[in-house]
């Protein structure tokens, strides 16, 4: 019975995304670490993941979303920046860092809140 | 063991890397008029060589790749001949080898390298709190 309390579809897609979130930061690592290695590749979260977490969302299955799984990949759309073919650009990585942060922020408020409103509806006070 | 801070292991081997590259240039800039070094040579320049390396995340994560030193090399460059006949190391005709050490392009390099090492650093401030965040999850 309690498993339906963990199987909404908001919950769920929250979970997934702030999975999503936790790869992007450990992508964003990796860059940054490998900012001068002759001919690295930028490293980012599949572009397909968030296309398929909308058409997920919208079919409102607890299935279909809790079976989608982030991966990483060679960012595809990535130029090069220096001669020696390395695709990582210091600002560019800090710039999405920062957003991965936010996301992060917004992911765990989200969660936050599904359980606050979960312990609601259990106690029937508002604290 | 799971992995709390996403990427740590990425940032700490970069840190790592880093650090050899500023123990590396300080030698080279110490050593930047050594005519007379162990083996009786000039010194020459060190120039460290990096690589990525795939490093499987703790958890069953995926893997990504890392900073290693793939080695340290020594500079190929010829050594300059400075007109100095005083020196107990100059040639018959009065010319000394210096080593091939030119200061300003290790203190560039120094400063490139203190910049990326803050660049992972900050990299590690963010992701834990990211996962101070996630912490909170619940607390309300």
């Amino acid at each position: 019975m309690i498993d339906a309390l963990f199987n909404q579809p908001d919950y769920l897609a929250a979970k997934k995304a702030l999975d999503a979130v936790a790869l992007r930061q450990q992508a964003i690592a990796s860059n940054i670490a490998n900012l001068e290695t002759p001919g690295y590749k930028r490293m980012d979260v599949a572009a397909s993941f968030s296309t398929e977490l909308r058409r997920a969302c919208a079919s409102r299955d607890p299935q279909e979303i809790a079976a989608l799984k982030p991966q990483l990949e060679v960012d595809p759309n990535a130029v090069p920046v220096s001669p020696d073919g390395n695709t990582v650009s210091l600002e560019d990585e800090l710039f999405k860092m920062n957003q991965n942060s936010l996301a992060n922020t917004l992911e765990t408020q989200l969660i936050s809140t599904d359980f606050y409103r979960l312990k609601m509806a259990i106690t029937g006070t508002a604290t | 063991m799971i992995d709390i801070l996403s990427g740590v292991q990425s940032t700490a081997a970069a840190l790592d890397a880093e650090r050899t590259r500023l123990d590396v240039i300080s030698e080279n800039i110490a050593n930047a008029s050594t005519t007379h070094g162990a083996d009786g040579k000039p010194y020459q320049r060190q120039v460290v060589v990096f690589e990525s390396a795939l490093q499987q995340a703790m958890g069953g994560g995926p893997a990504t790749p890392t900073l290693r030193v793939a080695g340290i090399e020594k500079d190929p460059r010829p050594f300059e001949l400075v007109y100095e006949p005083g020196n107990p190391d100059a040639d018959s005709h009065g010319m000394v080898a210096m080593p091939n050490v030119n200061v300003q392009e290790e203190m560039a390099d120094m400063i490139s390298a203190s910049r990326t090492f803050d660049a992972n650093l900050a990299v590690i401030k963010n992701a834990r709190d990211m996962a101070l965040q996630v912490l909170t999850i619940g607390k309300h």
